[in-house]
């Protein structure tokens, strides 16, 4: 109804352009246009998504590289790829990545890239607990939390056909911006609600891996005992709901999974020969 | 080695810190449900965690000491500089959070909100995170080494 308006309106205007005699104006590219701001409202492709994660992941490595541990990386997306085979996207081109960097966090992008902080995998104890935030983040991918806002966002930042004009030309302006909204969406955080679905549904993908599900709602309570004024923390807890929060609310939808889950591998032995060396 | 030996043993020795049940609730002797209570600890109670065993904790409750839900715990959150911690006790922080369990760090960190929003695109790094990836076959192999066994487990509704 919006796009019919729209035509009208700029059959209007072209109208009157013809009247007065001005530069022809192109209808064809009109009617193109209208249709683009058609396609802006309507989901993002697949390719397209992976596109646009690849492009945000690049900018990410920019503000921290990865941790130069080959072994390190390669375990990592070893227990990643082994939770995300679970679940209803088995066959993103998930990859993972240790950022080296002492601040507390991750990242999950849009199309199946996922980032973990040396600084979080520091605080962590064994291999469930990798599994229970590598979980979290695979959810925000399944359940596309960032690529909704990212595409909420830009609609309001990218005016009429700039949205699609990011998404053809990758090498544009239009592309530039979108991406680096994309980017500062990471220092603004999602909706509580998407991070609460992260936490019960990350819980569920490492029972279904055969880990211990009590690996999140662990690592969560290291970091509700951490000093909350700590630097390290400051952008995870700007961006997330409080850790005792998360916590209440894992035990109150949760219980029974955890508690079915809790007796599965915690691997801290080879964790620790990984990460802790 | 000894290093290494140190790190397995952490999870078991880390904890050593002041706790708050977050809700009355029961001391039981083994960490399990069915176990026999050993006190009933009411809503706020001051207890010292030990020992963390997936859904379940090790506390000191005054001279009672038992297993209560992880769960219902929650810590001070204001760990900074605890006096009288012990060297081992800085040691064994030292070796659960891989820094110290203490310690407040400043400096560069390269990740806080201003950074992510003037980062430029490193196409470097984005090659070799391509390069580490795993595909499906390797990471089941991973899985097996740990012995670890895929199981449908439902979304919750």
């Amino acid at each position: 109804m919006k796009a019919l308006f729209l035509l009208v309106a700029l059959g209007f205007a072209a109208s009157v352009h013809a009247q007065f005699r001005l530069p022809s104006i192109d209808i064809n590219k009109m009617v193109d246009t209208v249709k683009n701001v058609g396609k802006a409202v309507k989901d993002i492709d697949e390719p397209e998504e992976i596109g646009i994660g690849k492009d945000v992941a690049s900018r990410l490595l920019g503000a921290a590289p990865l941790v130069a541990h080959p072994g390190l990386q390669r375990y990592v997306n070893h227990v990643g790829r082994w939770l995300a085979a679970q679940t209803e996207r088995p066959d993103l081109p998930w990859q993972f990545g240790v950022l080296e960097s002492p601040n507390v966090n991750a990242f999950a992008v849009p199309g199946g890239t996922i980032f973990i902080t040396k600084g979080l995998l520091d605080r962590m104890r064994n291999e469930a607990e990798l599994a229970g935030v590598l979980g979290h983040e695979i959810v925000h991918v399944l359940r596309k939390h960032h690529l909704k806002a990212i595409q909420k966002g830009a609609q309001s930042a990218l005016a009429g056909d700039a949205m699609s004009a990011a998404l053809l030309d990758r090498a544009g302006p239009a592309r530039d911006k979108l991406i680096s909204f994309g980017t500062e969406m990471y220092s603004r955080g999602l909706d509580k609600s998407d991070e609460f679905e992260a936490d019960r549904l990350g819980v569920v993908i490492a029972a279904r891996a055969g880990y211990d599900a009590y690996g999140l709602p662990s690592v969560l309570q290291t970091l509700q005992a951490m000093n909350a004024q700590d630097s390290a923390l400051a952008l995870m807890f700007k961006t997330h709901p409080a850790p005792g929060e998360r916590l209440d609310t894992l035990g109150e939808k949760m219980q029974p999974v955890l508690d079915a889950y809790s007796g599965q591998a915690q691997l801290a032995e080879r964790f620790v020969r990984q990460v802790k060396r | 080695m000894r290093l290494l030996a140190l790190l397995l043993f952490a999870p078991v020795l880390a904890l050593a810190e002041p706790a708050t049940v977050i809700r009355a609730t029961e001391l039981k002797r083994e960490p399990a449900t069915d176990s026999a209570t050993v006190a009933s600890l009411a809503e706020n109670t001051a207890v010292e965690a030990l020992e963390r065993k997936s859904g379940w904790t090790r506390v000191k409750a005054g001279n009672d000491e038992g297993w209560v839900r992880m769960l219902a715990l929650r810590f001070g959150g204001t760990t900074a500089a605890k006096p009288g911690a012990s060297g081992l006790t800085q040691l064994f922080n030292v070796a659960r959070t891989g820094t110290s369990g203490t310690q407040v760090t400043t400096g560069v960190r390269g990740l806080d909100a201003e950074q992510i929003a003037a980062a430029q695109p490193n196409p470097a790094e984005l090659a070799k995170l391509e390069k580490f990836a795993a595909d499906r076959n390797a990471a089941e192999n991973f899985a097996a080494q740990g012995k670890l066994a895929a199981r449908p487990v439902d979304y919750p509704k």
